[in-house]
């Protein structure tokens, strides 16, 4: 047998063909584990975002649900809060917490995060509790801005504001067309430059469900209608919605 | 073939491959994850799992890919080929990793069951034919990581000697071919899926540059074994080719010669040649390729054992290869083109050096 033949099952390979083999082995290692790396570097990174899972908190407040759920929560030091609500897992509001518009309600939460846009995820039915109508000073303080019209990612807002991070693309689309399915509330992501983007909350007009195509997630869509502010939210109530041929706008 | 089967056949070679492979997976995975945090410090450790796993398979797949056609330039390669379904098995369970943590973070929890979501989720955008056309950016991906990943699991499932011999060479081979299925599979996956959120050109450059160096590395390997089945036929008489010169077959070496369209592995032994097919029983591998170790024909791939004189793997294993009768005339090899029945005992012909 020659020195350089190989043979598997025996306990030790030919010595020559060992030493070739881990400079072989070496070499294929540090490249492999430089392409992992490079591409890490490479990637698109990941926005921020808050997502307390696992951790409840007890809120209170008044609860609207139109033109999308939100809780209107005033803290002990006077400051108001507009919390868009969602279920668990990929649905908006759950069944448990609706039929309650305009009343004051009490319940565990978890929150959710990006920026100053914040949303609560109601996960725990037993905990929540009806506390009788608002009193009339709790409107939803919801401030016209104005018309427009206004191109940008259709995207679910439960993980665009911190549950999946990223959160918008093509790899996501699916998780957003679930969410959107499972009733979460739209919203549009408006990019400006490289950082600088904002999420418009996309709501029916009059309080009516947004008619749309959920399959539309990740994709560009141009909304128009009229701009309102909701505490920290912004609201776009839609009167006309589509889907934007030429994708790059 | 073994006569009796076990999971893994320990030895100290196969605990150093092993090793080195966990090791290397490791490596990979952890460069991945550590850059990423560092470049990305948001992003969550579900991503992270689902795209490490992504990147350290798809990279061990190139791997394998690139063992059998650089064996067939180097021989020295044979090493890593000998347990390659090692990376096989290992290259699956990353897949399957990737492919669990992606349909539960993307699909499950929702209004719909996640496994019929991964086909459905976006299906208006199957429809090639809707206005615009064709839009790589819009196709669903999913499906195409689904179907590779059934194919990597019949491969890694099979991928034993008692299901290459139960399920028969041919079969478990074509079945094992569909490397290169999950492989294009795998291309358009990651071309409609990652490609199209990802805006960094190393990402279209490294899958480009990865295929350019398997499928170059393949035809140039087929065009190896094609100018040797080319070769052209010598002079015939009764039946026997002129294949070469006794010379150039070595002592306790292979020499593959072609007769009338075949491969036959020629081999020297104590002054004689002997003549068998030269595909290996066990995988198909390049017999002649091989040596004569302790008085046995030996395949370079696996390391299979046959007879000289009958092609027989020696007792209890029950391989056998067809031998073909030989005559040694005036230096030249004369091969009978036409395979003895199995089991067929020749003398193989005594070679006159002087």
């Amino acid at each position: 047998m020659n020195d350089d033949f190989y043979i598997g099952y025996l306990e030790k390979a030919p010595s020559s063909l060992g030493r070739w083999t881990r400079r072989v082995v070496l070499a294929l290692g540090v490249l492999v584990v430089g392409l992992a790396a490079m591409l890490a570097a490479r990637q698109t990174p990941a926005e921020p975002g808050t997502f307390e899972f696992g951790i409840q908190r007890t809120f209170e407040g008044v609860l609207h649900e139109s033109p999308l759920p939100m809780l209107q929560s005033v803290s002990s030091n006077g400051v108001t809060t507009h919390y868009l609500l969602v279920g668990a897992g990929k649905y908006g509001l759950p069944a448990f917490a609706r039929g309650h518009d305009g009343q004051r309600v009490r319940f565990h939460g978890s929150l959710i995060q990006k920026g100053d846009n914040v949303m609560l995820e109601l996960n725990d039915e037993k905990s929540f509790t009806p506390l009788g109508p608002a009193a009339s000073d709790n409107a939803p303080g919801r401030e016209v801005i104005g018309e427009i019209s206004i191109t940008g990612e259709l995207v679910d807002t439960k993980c665009y504001f911190g549950v999946m991070r990223p959160a918008t693309g093509k790899i996501h689309r699916a998780c957003a067309v679930r969410c959107l399915s499972g009733g979460v509330p739209p919203g549009l992501l408006v990019r400006q430059g490289n950082d600088a983007s904002v999420v418009i909350l996309l709501a029916g007009l009059n309080g009516r469900p947004l008619s749309y195509e959920v399959e539309w997630a990740a994709r560009r869509v141009r909304a128009t209608g009229k701009l309102k502010s909701q505490g920290a939210h912004l609201v776009l109530e839609v009167a006309r919605l589509s889907l934007v041929d030429d994708e790059r706008d | 073939m073994s006569t009796t089967y076990r999971a893994i056949d320990w030895n100290r070679q196969k605990r150093r491959y092993d090793l080195t492979l966990v090791v290397l997976v490791a490596l990979v995975f952890l460069s991945f994850m550590g850059v990423s945090l560092l470049r990305s410090t948001h992003i969550t450790a579900e991503t992270l799992l689902i795209r490490g796993s992504a990147v350290t398979a798809l990279l061990l797949l190139h791997v394998i890919l690139a063992i059998g056609p650089l064996a067939r330039f180097d021989p020295r390669f044979l090493p890593l080929l000998y347990n390659r379904r090692h990376l096989g098995v290992t290259m699956f369970f990353l897949a399957l990793v990737h492919s669990v943590f992606a349909t539960v973070q993307f699909h499950a929890l929702g209004d719909e069951s996640p496994l019929v979501s991964v086909l459905t989720a976006y299906r208006q955008d199957y429809n090639v034919f809707a206005s615009g056309g064709f839009q790589p950016a819009h196709f669903p991906f999913e499906p195409f990581g689904a179907a590779a990943l059934v194919i990597l699991f019949l491969m890694a499932a099979t991928s034993h000697d008692f299901w290459l011999r139960n399920l028969g060479a041919g079969f478990w081979k074509a079945l094992h071919l569909g490397v290169y299925a999950a492989y294009g599979l795998l291309l358009v996956h990651v071309a409609f899926g990652a490609l199209q959120s990802e805006r960094s050109p190393a990402y279209p450059l490294v899958l480009g540059l990865g295929f350019v160096v398997i499928a170059g590395l393949h035809l140039a390997a087929a065009r190896k074994e094609a100018r040797l089945d080319r070769a052209e036929l010598g002079a015939e008489q009764d039946g026997f080719i002129s294949v070469c010169r006794a010379s150039e077959v070595r002592e306790g070496r292979g020499r593959v010669v072609m007769a009338r369209g075949q491969r036959v592995a020629l081999f020297r032994q104590q002054a004689r040649i002997f003549a068998t097919s030269n595909v290996c029983r066990h995988q198909g591998g390049p017999v002649g390729e091989g040596q004569i170790v302790d008085g046995c024909i030996t395949c370079p791939w696996h390391g299979w054992n046959y007879q000289p004189e009958d092609g027989c793997s020696p007792p209890p294993f029950q391989e056998v290869l067809e031998t073909y009768n030989i005559r040694v005339i005036a230096g030249h090899v004369w091969l009978k083109a036409t395979a003895n029945p199995l089991g067929t005992r020749c003398a193989g012909s005594l070679v006159d050096d002087r």
